[in-house]
């Protein structure tokens, strides 16, 4: 689903952000990336959402290059991606129902469908009694798992996620990551960025370390070849 | 089931269709002094260069009754008994770029002269009627190489003296009519871009001002004509609005000015725009409104990154 070929970045700036990395992830797989600060975590995330252009190498997504696909291809081409944010990206303007049904809006889904998955993707992360409200006035804990219902209310075959327990207390953390491995049962490719070394160490998953930009650790990657 | 799924997307693409309108229509009425006010705006634009349209057409009907006037006068030879004449005045009459010949005899001429110059006692001086008898021809044409082509063939008739042709009042009606379109269509393009401008205008603050949805919407796959439907909508609407104003005032003002152009124009029958004009007023609105909308849109919504 997701497959970096020796694929490199430099920001118009003259920024190197990442040199030569090549890992793949394939359906129903999870990895966490993880590395210092600046070492190129977003940046990475950034690529596959093609929110910026690669700069070398080859990088496939859904079986798709990404250096072939046109600007009016990128909007289809993120609907099928579910992302977190590291800062959630909340409208304040409207609801958290509201919030959430915004990828299914700008899929064109029936306002009955809607609701039906809204509902869902709320209750999977356990905030269906704060549909009508504003996020405004929800803790940063419930403001992340709104961000998260709305990255996997369109079930999406890729999820990102970038920080996704940045202020979460330890419990809430795991209870997230908790959520996210049930995804994988369902096929479901996800990579989640973060920093919290304990966390990540303490679930046994496929870690993927960045350092000044470099993939200097994939510790799945003698089982995926 | 393809065609079941098909359907729903149709159906859904119209209520969210149905949704950016109720939106759009929404956000211009919770701020309704500055909607006013662009509203009216628009209106004036348009307003102006629709009344020099109707204005137009009325001094039309002023400029042909200008070009009508023109007269080509054939005097006789002397020597032209008065049945002759009247054969020749005839004669002109079966001719199909003649409507009119009226003879004018030489008492005629001398009663015609002394009425309108009041000099009886010059005339007196005469021993003999010194002015020649005549016949004044309304050609059909009102096209002045038309005429003067006539009055040129005319001349060569053996009873005919001289020929005066009096076109002058064709020329400066041309050239009256001729100014008078180019300036109601050299404004009406001016404004309509002042229109385009104003709407494209109040279409970037819109898209400024919801910055952070365009780039959430961007974010989760959002295309740009999902983005942009709501702004094309309030650009419609405003200048759909802008147009029905525009109509209002011009109905008011042409109601105050309609009797005194009909006593200039010298008839009774003022010339109203027809409801195609009024409609188009309307339309022409709301559809430079999308216009702009889309251009606007199309270029602001492009350099929102996410
Ligand atoms: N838009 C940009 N333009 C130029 N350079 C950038 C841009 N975004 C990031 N960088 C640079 O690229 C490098 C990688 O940044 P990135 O945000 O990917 O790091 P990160 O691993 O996500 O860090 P953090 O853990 O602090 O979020 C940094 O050196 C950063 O300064
Ligand atoms: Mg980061």
């Amino acid at each position: 689903m997701i497959a970096f070929d020796r694929v490199s970045k430099r920001y118009a700036t003259g920024q190197t952000a990442l040199t030569n990395i090549s890992f793949e992830l394939q359906k129903g797989e999870l990895a966490f990336l993880t590395g210092h600060s600046g070492a190129g975590k977003s940046t990475l995330l950034k690529l596959i959402l093609a929110m910026e252009p690669i700069s070398g190498g080859r990088l496939q997504i859904n079986g798709r290059d990404m250096k072939s696909l046109k600007a009016r291809q990128i909007p289809e081409h993120r609907q099928h991606i579910g992302t977190v944010f590291q800062d959630h990206q909340l409208l304040m303007d409207r609801s958290v129902a509201d919030n959430i049904a915004l990828p299914l809006r700008v899929s064109a889904y029936g306002e009955q469908e809607i609701r039906r998955r809204v509902r869902a993707a709320l209750d999977k992360v356990g905030l269906l009694s704060k549909e009508k409200l504003n996020p405004a006035r929800l803790s940063g804990g419930e403001q992340q798992r709104v961000g998260i219902a709305r990255a996997i209310v369109n079930r999406p075959r890729i999820i990102l996620a970038d920080e996704p327990t940045g202020n979460l207390d330890p419990a809430l953390s795991a209870e997230i990551m908790e959520l996210f491995r049930q995804f994988r049962q369902i096929g479901v490719c996800l990579l989640i960025a973060s920093h919290d070394a304990s966390l990540i160490g303490s679930l046994g998953e496929r870690v993927l370390t960045l350092d000044h930009g470099r993939l200097v650790n994939d510790s799945g990657a003698s089982s995926h070849g | 089931m393809a065609k079941q799924a098909r359907n729903a997307k149709y159906t859904s693409l119209l209520t969210n269709h149905r949704e950016d309108a109720r939106s759009s229509w929404k956000r211009l009425v919770a701020a309704p002094v500055s909607s006013l006010m662009t509203v009216t705006v628009i209106a004036i634009a348009l307003l102006l260069p629709s009344f020099l349209m109707v204005l137009n057409a009325n001094l039309e009907a002023v400029v042909d009754s200008f070009r009508q006037s023109a007269r080509i006068t054939l005097y006789l030879e002397s020597g032209v008994s008065v049945e002759s004449a009247a054969e020749v005045s005839n004669n002109l009459l079966q001719r199909d770029d003649i409507v009119q010949a009226e003879y004018i005899s030489q008492q005629q001429a001398l009663a015609d002269f002394s009425r309108r110059s009041g000099l009886d006692s010059l005339l007196g001086q005469f021993s003999e009627n010194p002015l020649p008898a005549a016949i004044v021809l309304t050609p059909a044409s009102t096209n002045l190489a038309l005429v003067s082509s006539l009055a040129e063939e005319l001349s060569a008739l053996p009873e005919v003296d001289q020929v005066q042709l009096d076109a002058d009042w064709i020329r400066r009606a041309d050239a009256l009519a001729t100014a008078l379109t180019i300036l109601a269509r050299g404004l009406g393009a001016i404004f309509l871009l002042g229109v385009c401008f104003i709407i494209g205008n109040t279409i970037k603050l819109g898209v400024e001002h919801r910055r952070d949805e365009i780039r959430v919407i961007k974010l989760v796959g959002g295309s740009h004509s999902f983005i942009a439907r709501p702004f094309l909508y309030t650009g419609f609407y405003l200048g759909g609005l802008g147009g029905i104003t525009a109509l209002l005032l011009l109905l008011a003002l042409l109601a105050a000015v309609q009797g005194p152009v009909a006593a200039f124009a010298g008839s009774d029958n003022f010339q109203r725009p027809g409801l195609a004009a009024l409609l188009l007023l309307i339309l022409g609105g709301a559809l430079a409104g999308w216009l702009s909308a889309l251009l606007a849109s199309w270029h602001h919504i492009r350099q929102i990154d996410p």
